[in-house]
């Protein structure tokens, strides 16, 4: 089954960012292993003439046609509604994409998602004709005032970016999955390993974006395919109807017939 | 007048204002070969505006470039 983001369809669950790897080398090749066809990226103050960004976006355009993929530019590092919508601006001329991470942070000790200037940028946005994904916090209202703005996708956090601390709350999370079924919800940040992706999509989440946890791994390529396995199997988990948790004990091996031995007195 | 760009100065002291376009010849070698956008005072200035939009004493010019980001 294909994810859907804006009407585009992909073949990957994962969405992954281009931060932090030990090399260039090494991050196409978990790019590539990880199977991912959306891949994140930024922008920042810099002179041209130094031709590195230049090379960044070149290396990355590379490696997004191999896989017939999307850039995803983001927002980081932005305080206001007023600095996101600007940098939405300069990506949306660069990358020629509409497509948006819209992050506005809050607080700078967990980098928390700032709710009030996040939906004032999302509303600004969408009338401008940007196709917004928020980063925001695993609150139910809040998703539910984005999905009701027109953001088709929703993007709760895990916890907070780069901790590697997994689902700080399932309750939040299925509780959002639960009320709002007709979004696209990924979890994105906080994320530390393929289990955490896995129960994302046991949950019933549409996809995962994270960067950290593949690109600081001892083995970034070995961690992207080990990703990849997992939104596998928890997407397959969750399509197959999981179980429902039972309070008591229930044999699996029918009792009918067991050895005399067995039987109640 | 003096500006910045990118926080740095540049005096200039026989201007009274500039054009953006004036003001990334300042800063470039090769603007043309570059990839790159720009904010005036945190605002967005689209590139068929470089050589119309002002640049007076006291702006701000912000040029940036694709990096890699999560």
């Amino acid at each position: 089954m294909s994810l859907t983001i804006y009407g585009k369809n992909l073949d990957s669950r994962l969405l992954i960012g281009s931060a932090l790897y030990p090399s260039p080398e090494i991050m196409k090749q978990a790019l590539l292993a990880s199977g991912s066809q959306v891949i994140t990226l930024s922008l920042k103050r810099q002179n041209p003439n130094e031709k590195s960004g230049q090379q960044i976006w070149q290396f990355l355009q590379q490696i997004v046609e191999q896989v017939n993929g999307y850039l995803l530019p983001n927002t980081a590092g932005c305080k206001t509604a007023k600095e996101a919508v600007t940098l939405a601006k300069m990506s949306r001329e660069i990358f020629k994409t509409n497509w948006i991470k819209l992050e506005v942070i809050g607080d700078d000790y967990n980098l928390q998602p700032d709710p009030i200037e996040l939906l004032n940028a999302a509303e600004q946005l969408i009338k401008d004709g940007f196709k917004v994904l928020p980063y925001c916090t695993d609150d139910l209202v809040l998703c539910q005032r984005l999905y009701d703005l027109g953001c088709e996708v929703i993007m709760p956090w895990a916890s907070p970016i780069g901790t590697g601390k997994g689902l700080m709350n399932p309750y939040n999370l299925e509780t959002i999955r639960l009320r709002l079924p007709q979004a696209t919800l990924i979890l994105d940040a906080g994320i530390g390993k393929p289990s955490d992706a896995c129960l994302a999509m046991e949950m019933g989440y549409d996809a995962v974006l994270l960067n950290s946890a593949v690109a600081l791994a001892d083995n970034p390529v070995l961690m992207a395919k080990a990703f990849a396995q997992a939104l596998q199997a928890g997407e397959q988990g969750y399509v197959a109807g999981i179980m429902a948790q039972r309070q008591t004990a229930h044999p699996s091996t029918p009792t009918l017939d067991t050895p005399f031995w067995h039987q109640p007195q | 007048m003096n500006i910045h760009i990118n926080g740095k100065a540049y005096p200039l002291p026989h201007e009274n204002h500039i054009t953006v376009a004036a003001a990334l010849g300042l800063y470039f070698i090769e603007p043309q070969q570059s990839t790159f956008a720009v904010a005036l005072n945190g605002d967005f200035v689209g590139k068929d505006d470089y050589p119309h939009t002002l640049v007076k004493n006291g702006d701000s010019v912000d040029v940036l470039q694709p990096i890699q980001g999560g």
